[in-house]
């Protein structure tokens, strides 16, 4: 990248501060806390534990939470994308369930599983779920027969086409799916934090709300952006590994 | 798997033999016929069509564009299911793909996701029915030496279709399927390929079916040229090619040459011509 767009992708950064700045400066949002004041309560967040608490059990719920919704998608959409019996089988009850919100699982889900902790799991793992299945089912369907062929032809069984033809030639998808799936966790998170309550950055935020601390919830806010654009990073950087061929171009 | 029944698939005898009673990959195709969409519009792209090509030989198919000289080879490979007739290969029925019959497709199909190197010893590390240490000879005698770790997109056009061609010899076939493999190519890339090509054939004598709309081409490469009609395709007419081997780019200025490509362009011409009045027609 040349330094000509990095200065204007900075200045895309600090545009935030600066029109917050000048928006609690001049009153145009009465109750809106200045940097300043959101900079002390950061500093004191920093030396309660319960802040810590919060943030290690919201990022530990997301990464499990997605790294299962992953598990269980990826199989499932090469599946679904490759054999139209299992497909046939599979996607229309997948589809049924997709439009519904992930907010209106939570009374269900706090009712029939054990424990809160598992509803806000399954919720988070609906919000990654989703559109990783969606983007293999299409990465899977996407791979040109040719491939598939030559493999053949050079003696791979169904199986070894699948391992060694279907899945890297659908991993640009799926990596597509897996950083809108991460996105998604944390907004399923995040809500399902603030409903269900007990601890998480969720929680955090719905609190400092219910006990009028408006520096606090600002706090909240913005642990949860540096945190979910730490995660999309760490997706983005394991699909940079995994898909480096896409990236060679001819000298 | 069924695959691994016949004789020849034996890593101790796979690919050509060289003694005179082992020759392997003859390939008998008998009243082939093929109609894609049967039920619906109905595309007849073969019809009828007879040849039996011998084992080791080298031959050429050659036809106007759309006249099913890919569906001829899709049915050899085993991709593609006949309508009616069938094709035999060493006497057996095909019923799906197998590394005794590789294939050059006409677009590069090399794998983007694996390294040369991978994709050279792809076919001998899934069936394992050939011996270690091939693939590493191949990449040597193909010049790809230094190119093991990129990533085909990082070659040029020339280098892939070298590594391509690579990757089905280290697979030791009995016959290759070569469908316009190097009809993308500039014209230099694809003489040193033809010569290449030629190289390896003269001196392992695998059986060839090349398919090309290239007279020059086919009559270069090959020990028999097929000519086929325009669709629905069958065999119009075949010209043996009696020029002596080993052969290199230069006999096209020979007056044999001449005189061969003048009678292949005299029968391509008039189909060439139904192919196009076809096309116009819808």
């Amino acid at each position: 990248m040349d330094s000509r767009r990095r200065l204007v992708r900075a200045g895309s950064i600090l545009a935030v501060p600066i029109l917050w700045l000048v928006a609690s400066r001049f009153g145009i949002l009465p109750g809106l806390p200045t940097p300043v004041e959101v900079l002390d309560a950061y500093v004191g967040e920093l030396y309660r534990e319960d802040f810590w608490i919060s943030t290690i059990r919201s990022t530990i719920r997301v990464l499990s939470s997605f790294a299962i919704a992953a598990a269980v998608a990826i199989p499932l959409g090469l599946l679904i994308g490759r054999y139209t019996v299992f497909a046939d089988l599979t996607f229309p009850a997948l589809e049924m369930l997709r439009p519904i919100p992930p907010i209106a699982w939570i009374p269900f889900t706090i009712l029939v599983l054990p424990a809160a902790e598992l509803s806000i799991m399954f919720i988070t793992f609906l919000g990654a779920f989703f559109p990783i299945l969606l983007n293999t089912i299409q990465g899977a369907r996407g791979v040109e027969v040719e491939y598939s062929r030559a493999a053949q032809s050079l003696g791979a069984t169904s199986y070894q086409t699948f391992r060694h033809v279907i899945y890297p030639s659908a991993l640009p998808a799926i990596h597509a799916g897996m950083i809108v799936g991460m996105g998604l966790a944390w907004v399923n998170l995040i809500a399902a934090e603030m409903v269900a309550g007990g601890t998480g950055l969720g929680f955090l935020t719905w609190s400092a709300y219910t006990s009028g601390s408006y520096p606090t919830i600002i706090v909240g806010i913005i642990t949860i952006g540096l945190l979910g654009a730490a995660s999309s990073a760490l997706v983005r950087l394991l699909g940079d590994w995994q898909i480096d061929w896409a990236k060679e171009q001819p000298a | 798997m069924s695959k691994h029944d016949s004789p020849t698939d034996d890593p101790t005898t796979a690919g050509p033999t060289p003694d005179s009673t082992g020759k392997t990959g003859a390939i008998d195709i008998n009243d082939l016929s093929k109609i894609y969409d049967p039920e619906g519009e109905r595309v007849v792209a073969v019809e009828g069509m007879d040849l039996d090509v011998e084992a080791e030989e080298f031959v050429a198919l050659l036809g106007p564009s759309g006249c099913g000289k890919s569906t001829v080879m899709e049915c050899i490979a085993g991709y593609l299911e006949p309508t009616d007739g069938e094709v035999l290969v060493d006497g057996n029925t095909i019923s799906e793909p197998d590394p005794k019959r590789g294939v050059v497709f006409q677009e590069n199909r090399l794998f983007p996701w694996k390294t040369i190197k991978e994709n050279v010893e792809f076919g001998p590390r899934m069936h394992k029915g050939v011996e270690e240490g091939r693939a590493e000879s191949i990449l040597d005698e193909m010049g790809l030496d230094g190119f093991e770790a990129s990533y085909p997109s990082g070659l040029s056009g020339g280098m892939q279709q070298r590594a391509e061609l690579a990757r089905l010899l280290a697979n030791d076939p009995a016959i290759m399927l070569m469908d316009e493999p190097f009809s993308a190519l500039d014209a230099l890339t694809k003489e040193i390929m033809q010569k290449k090509l030629l190289e390896v054939w003269e001196r392992d004598n695998r059986t060839v079916l090349f398919i090309t709309h290239d007279v020059e081409e086919a009559i270069l490469l090959a020990d028999r040229v097929v000519i086929m009609t325009a669709r629905p395709g069958q065999v119009k007419d075949v010209i043996d090619v009696d020029i002596e081997r080993p052969r290199d780019p230069e006999v096209v200025t020979t007056d044999r040459f001449t005189e061969l490509r003048e009678r292949a362009l005299s029968v391509i011409r008039e189909e060439a011509q139904r192919a196009l009045e076809q096309e116009e027609g819808g």
